[in-house]
């Protein structure tokens, strides 16, 4: 084999970011820019002595940014001597944080079930974030157990909203968007730190502190409308871990806490899926045998999915989800009335079942 | 900008500081192991150990020489197919997660741990604890409520487990209860809705079943047949056939993801943000519920009998409320 790498060929980006991230653990006190802009494979190639390497220089940034965000920890040491300067800024992977702990040994249960964890996040960043977990677990060597079979488990994002929130939390960038509250007129714009991005009873939602309010808040994403910007120079420190199940705790506090009585229909779609969740614990003395207790969280979140099942549920209380689901069925009900069609105001909502 | 390189570097690189240490625990091993091992394409390997064979240090000469790089055995990787690493540099452990690839983990892990495999809330939390301390910041604050996982996935799972029928009571979009005898093949779920697909033998088509919507669900000692191993087990939930319907629905641009079960297609512009899509749909049942749960979202648009079933439904439910007083709780 020929002694260097010198190609005339492009070098590509992962020859040029693997030489990086070797180049820079390699080293114990470091690298300066002009070492990596002069020295370093898929760098040097392009690098002009004596010359305008701006673009060069850019292109370091945007692989200083790309390589931490795959959790490796590259770091910058100021020269002792001279502190402030930019131009003696040594850049370098300390060995010890780059690598996964020695004591951290997984199972090959364990490793099965990531696996598995791995598989539930099928589309976004989530998705790319497992994958490259689970190349990075590979490197132990571990073989995993047998795959438990005939589970196919998915979560998805489908708020668009997800990833610059996400992003701007592990940023700690300060975000702003228009948010849509059930009842108000207009979206209004809310400034918010994000604490954590949590799925709760099946929906997204950011919690975070409202700048306006001084005051932590939980948002649900589905209301939140056009885009999520990031705010310029506003950022916040982290607050720290703990903060996903505090939002957690607080919303199953609320699911807890808020009960809306019910009536399925016998033998409905309703009364069947409805009944399995049916909360546990008192049932009022005047309640009939067909009455439900649902608890929820956010009443309008109920009441549209109440809404779907038509005359199959009735609602009891609280009044204002009886209402809500009234004028839901009534809005769809007026939306898909044609003004020279016959209607029958009173259809006889019993042969719906059978149809 | 940033991520703004070319989509797939950073799983490269990711695959390249991986395969450095796993070669350095494998004196001699086949490509085709190693490709098992990671579940990549054997190319990929290939190519990846091409390019760390030429990789290493600038050294103290700058100059790339060669102990300052990796080496293989090249006869053996070009004759054999079989990667013998004979030189290393610089790195020799797999690196850290990310906060957020350890966010990723631990947010899966904490959906399934509503499954009654997973009930050790010990194991889990001890798992957790060491992705935690696997990372090289503190996890991303992503997290994950578990989902009320039901008796019937225990039944379920055994039966795919052991490879034999099982028999439930289901009740359809269209409110018919019918009893039925299925291959099962696997739980899916999609956030918390699961289901189960498999073979159906009163349709004797592959089929996909809410489990809410089963009841009276008992395992058989029926072996699974061997046909329906050979339809084999498709990746998607749902699927068309060909007597399904097209129904055209409008709807506010930024909703159209709330549809994503239902394939809308057609870009047809409509006044405004609104757009519409046609969905294909096996019958109206399923549309009105959905339908009448985006009240003010979605309207069907044509064709003009699926309008008058969402109207019928919705009309039918709304007219409870002209008979019922609201503080009758008991009826």
């Amino acid at each position: 084999m020929s002694s260097t790498t010198q190609k005339n060929s492009r070098v590509s980006v992962e020859e040029r970011l693997f030489s990086l991230v070797l180049a820079l653990i390699a080293t114990e006190i470091g690298l300066t820019k002009a070492d990596i802009l002069s020295t370093v494979q898929g760098y040097r190639q392009r690098y002009l002595p004596g010359g305008d390497n701006s673009s060069l220089e850019r292109q370091f940034e945007r692989d200083k940014d790309d390589i931490r965000e795959l959790g490796i920890p590259l770091e910058v040491v100021e020269p002792p001597d001279d502190p402030g300067s930019n131009h003696h800024l040594r850049y370098r992977i300390p060995k010890g944080l780059y690598e996964l702990p020695m004591d951290v040994v997984f199972s090959p249960d364990e490793l099965m079930l990531l696996k598995l964890a791995a598989t539930v996040w099928r589309e976004g960043s989530l998705s790319a974030e497992s994958r490259r977990a689970m190349t990075k677990l590979h490197a132990l060597g571990i073989d995993s157990s047998d795959p438990v079979l005939g589970y196919s488990p998915s979560l998805r994002v489908r708020e668009a909203s997800f990833e610059p929130l996400s992003k701007a939390m592990d940023r700690g960038q300060v975000v702003a968007f228009l948010y849509l509250k059930p009842g108000e007129a207009a979206a209004r714009r809310r400034q918010v730190e994000p604490r954590a991005m949590v799925l709760h009873d099946g929906r997204w939602h950011l919690f975070g502190t409202d700048q306006d309010a001084a005051a932590t808040r939980t948002y649900l994403l589905s209301r939140i409308v056009g885009p999520v910007v990031t705010v310029p120079g506003a950022s916040f420190e982290a607050h720290g871990e703990g903060q996903g199940q505090t939002a957690l705790s607080e919303l199953e506090a609320l699911w807890i806490a808020n009960v809306a009585v019910i009536s399925a229909r016998p033998g409905s779609d309703a009364a069947l899926r409805l009944a399995k969740r049916h909360a546990p614990g008192e049932i009022p003395a005047n309640a009939d045998a067909s009455a439900l207790h649902l608890n929820y969280t956010d009443l309008n979140v109920l009441a549209d999915e109440l809404a779907g099942y038509g005359p199959e549920v009735l609602v009891h209380s609280p009044a204002l989800l009886r209402a809500a689901v009234r004028s839901r069925l009534i809005s769809v009900r007026d939306a898909h009335t044609d003004s020279d069609s016959d209607v029958n105001p009173h259809p006889d909502a019993s042969t719906e079942a059978g149809a | 900008m940033i991520g703004g390189q070319a989509l797939g570097a950073s799983d490269k690189l990711t695959f390249l500081l991986a395969l450095v240490p796993f070669l350095m625990d494998h004196d001699r091993i086949s490509v085709t192991e190693v490709s098992e091992h990671f579940g990549v394409a054997p190319d990929r390997v290939r190519d990846a150990v091409n390019l760390i064979a030429v990789s290493g240090i600038p050294g103290e000469t700058r100059q790339y020489l060669h102990g300052d790089l990796f080496d293989i055995h090249w006869d053996e990787f070009e004759a054999n197919d079989v990667i013998v690493l004979t030189h290393l540099v610089a790195i020799d452990d797999s690196p850290r997660f990310s906060a957020r690839e350890a966010a990723a983990l631990i947010a899966g892990l904490q959906y399934l741990s509503s499954l009654p495999e997973n009930a050790d809330v010990d194991a889990i939390a001890s798992l957790m604890a060491k992705l935690t301390r696997s990372a090289s910041a503190a996890p991303s604050q992503v997290a994950v409520s578990g989902t009320d996982a039901r008796s019937s996935i225990t039944v379920v799972q055994a039966a795919v487990r052991d490879g034999v029928q099982i028999e439930f009571d289901y009740l359809n979009a269209r409110g018919e209860h019918e009893r039925r005898l299925v291959d099962p093949w696997r739980i899916q779920s999609v956030d918390s809705d699961w289901y189960l697909r498999g073979w159906c033998h009163l349709r004797e088509a592959a089929r996909t079943f809410r489990l809410d919507r089963m009841s009276d669900l008992h395992a058989t000692d029926v072996p699974t047949s061997l046909r329906s191993a050979d339809a084999g087990p498709s990746e998607s939930l749902f699927e068309g056939s060909a007597s399904d319907l097209d129904v055209t629905v409008e709807l506010p641009t930024s909703a159209v993801p709330l549809l994503a079960d239902y394939a809308p297609h057609g870009a047809a512009g409509a006044p405004g943000d609104r757009v519409r899509r046609t969905l294909r749909v096996a019958h109206f049942h399923g549309l009105k519920r959905l339908v009448s749960g985006l009240a003010g979202v979605v309207e069907v648009v044509a064709p003009a009998d699926a309008r008058v079933v969402v109207r019928d439904w919705a009309a039918a439910g709304a007219a409870r409320y002209d008979e019922a007083e609201p503080t009758d709780v008991g009826k």
